[in-house]
């Protein structure tokens, strides 16, 4: 008994976080993106370091999200041979790109600080 | 002349520009085309990733490149994911299932990844492109069917010209005044223009909106067969005949098939062809002139020969009695004539005649009685019936009434006169005749369904 509530603690933390994570995660990869050009399993990775093993974005999001920000000219993507290893898809961030890591910077820290008003009380 | 080269450029810019974007635009739709040197899947990689792949492939609806391009992607994502995991303690199989885990079902990445690279942005550019190149493949394709066209006329010449040696039977082709020729080419020159332009349009939109030809085919299907099937019936005005009729009824299922006939594949050498039908056009045309004015030199070369001509009988009996000449004023049949301004706007006849020196006459008509053919003169016995009969406008000292002989489709070879209800309240023609001359039908294909004759 004690087991599976131990099982479902889990199951519902891991479902919170990953949708917390959805919105966020063209914010995450412009973030890592801005400090140079990376291939896809190196963003989730990066994403991952940086935020201390805390999490790493779903690789089923993870894609679309990359593509999408290339559709909307926010990434440009070229096929490049890597240092090891094969063939890679790198991706880079665009002059529109930069403006909307700065767009989605502002709404998230406006957005974090009213979370955080409203989870931590009238006190906080 | 500055107008002409005016038009000239602008059709050149365009058929140019058109060219180029629909080479562009092929990249995506070639699977090689940005993913060659792509790893392909090794050999030791289980078949858990090689079906997942495939299931990935068929859900993404996208141009044949962009299907390479994620696949390829993807495939190195496992790569790296499952050797993570195997440093990380996983045993191989293990390690493959949770990567695949990590990916989420295939079906769904693949639906996700289509949506984002089919943006409203890349839709419209897809549209607007898919229009344009619709225009300047109208216009590549047209020029290639007039080439095209006089390619066959020239090879139909020599071949005729060939049977005639041989003393073998020779189709005539120019007994309507190379009407059904003419009409043939000018459908035909469309029916090319109309694939060239439906294809063009789709493999265009295709590639600018990121999706698959097949998918954005049918809309162009629907599209072309309406503006091509109106362009065809309504608008394309010229020459007539039912084979030509035929043709142009062909238009819309020419462009129909082109939008969807292995529409996959891409249009390879669309410059190269361009450059040969514009060099075949030239080389025709060239060989066309060349023979006209060989022809022109042996006709002036041969002796005339002058025959003997006896006076033929017209048959313009049937058409009515001639007037007695005391019922006439004097020049009746003299002081008219008849004018042609354009192919479009009739034949207008005309007689000066002062009204009241007509008074006794009544329900004048202006009657058009079919010819022989050929270069036989007068009237053809076997028609007792005018071709058509127009009722005389009187104005001042004028009578007069318009035929629209482009209007007919069988009226070759015509002759008019002026009739009228003479004191007695018979019929009678007021003079010899007006004058006799041949027309084609000019006019689009459903002038000639609805034509009268």
């Amino acid at each position: 008994m004690r087991c599976i509530r131990t099982r479902g603690t889990v199951a519902t933390h891991d479902k919170i976080r990953a949708q917390l994570l959805k919105g966020t995660t063209p914010l995450l990869v412009l973030t890592v993106l801005k400090d140079g050009e990376l291939y896809g399993y190196e963003i989730a990775q990066r994403i991952r370091e940086r935020s201390g093993g805390a999490f790493t974005p779903s690789e089923g999001a993870l894609y679309p999200a990359l593509h999408a920000l290339e559709a909307d000219g926010a990434l440009e993507a070229s096929w490049r041979e890597s240092d090891r290893g094969p063939r890679r898809r790198y991706y880079r961030i665009t002059r529109v790109g930069l403006g909307l890591l700065d767009q989605h910077a502002q709404e998230w820290a406006s957005f974090s600080l009213s979370v955080g008003k409203v989870v931590g009380g009238p006190n906080q | 002349m500055i107008g002409l080269l005016g038009i000239l450029s602008v059709l050149t810019l365009l058929v140019g520009t058109t060219v180029a974007l629909v080479r562009w635009s092929e990249r995506r739709l070639d699977p090689g085309a940005d993913a060659r040197g792509l790893s392909g899947p090794a050999a030791t990689e289980a078949d858990a990733v090689a079906s997942y792949l495939d299931r990935l492939k068929v859900s993404l609806t996208l141009p044949a490149a962009d299907v390479a391009e994620v696949s390829g992607e993807i495939q190195d994502h496992l790569r790296d994911s499952i050797a993570a995991l195997e440093d990380e303690g996983f045993v191989y199989l293990d390690a493959v299932i949770e990567a695949l885990g990590r990916l989420g079902p295939a079906a769904e990445l693949g639906r996700q990844l289509s949506s984002a690279h089919q943006s409203t942005r890349r839709l419209l550019a897809g549209a607007g492109g898919g229009v344009f190149a619709a225009a300047g493949g109208l216009v590549l394709g047209w020029i290639g069917g007039i080439a095209l066209a006089y390619l066959v006329v020239i090879c139909g010449a020599l071949g005729f010209g060939l049977l005639s040696r041989l003393a073998l039977p020779v189709p005539d082709f120019g007994s309507d005044g190379n009407v059904t020729v003419n009409s043939l080419m000018m459908a035909g020159s469309l029916l090319v223009g109309a694939a060239v332009s439906t294809r063009y349009a789709v493999h265009t939109s295709a590639g600018l909106s990121r999706r698959t030809p097949h998918s954005v085919a049918p809309f162009w299907a629907v599209a072309g067969a309406i503006a091509f099937a109106w362009l065809a019936v309504f608008e394309m005005r010229g020459p007539q005949s039912w084979p030509g009729f035929v043709a142009c009824l062909c238009v819309p299922v020419v462009s129909i098939g082109a939008a969807l006939v292995r529409i996959e594949r891409t249009i390879t050498h669309a410059v190269r062809w361009a450059l040969l039908a514009g060099l075949g056009g030239s080389l025709t045309l060239l060989a066309s002139l060349g023979l006209m004015l060989a022809v022109t030199l042996a006709d002036r070369s041969s002796p005339t020969v002058t025959a003997s001509q006896a006076e033929p009988d017209m048959h313009f009996g049937l058409v009515a009695p001639l007037a007695p000449q005391v019922w006439l004023p004097d020049g009746t049949t003299t002081d008219g004539g008849w004018t042609q301004p354009s192919q479009e706007s009739g034949t207008t006849f005309y007689v000066d005649i002062d009204a009241t020196e007509l008074a006794n006459w009544h329900d004048l008509r202006f009657e058009a009685w079919r010819g022989l053919d050929d270069n036989e003169a007068g009237l053809d016995p076997g028609f007792s019936t005018p071709l058509v009969s127009q009722p005389a406008a009187r104005d001042g000292t004028t009578v007069a009434a318009t035929i629209h002989f482009e209007r007919m489709r069988d009226a070759s070879s015509w002759w008019v006169f002026l009739t009228g209800l003479g004191p007695d309240g018979q019929r009678y023609r007021l003079g010899e005749t007006l004058g006799g001359g041949s027309s084609i039908f000019y006019g689009s294909a459903w002038d000639w369904l609805t034509a009268s004759q």
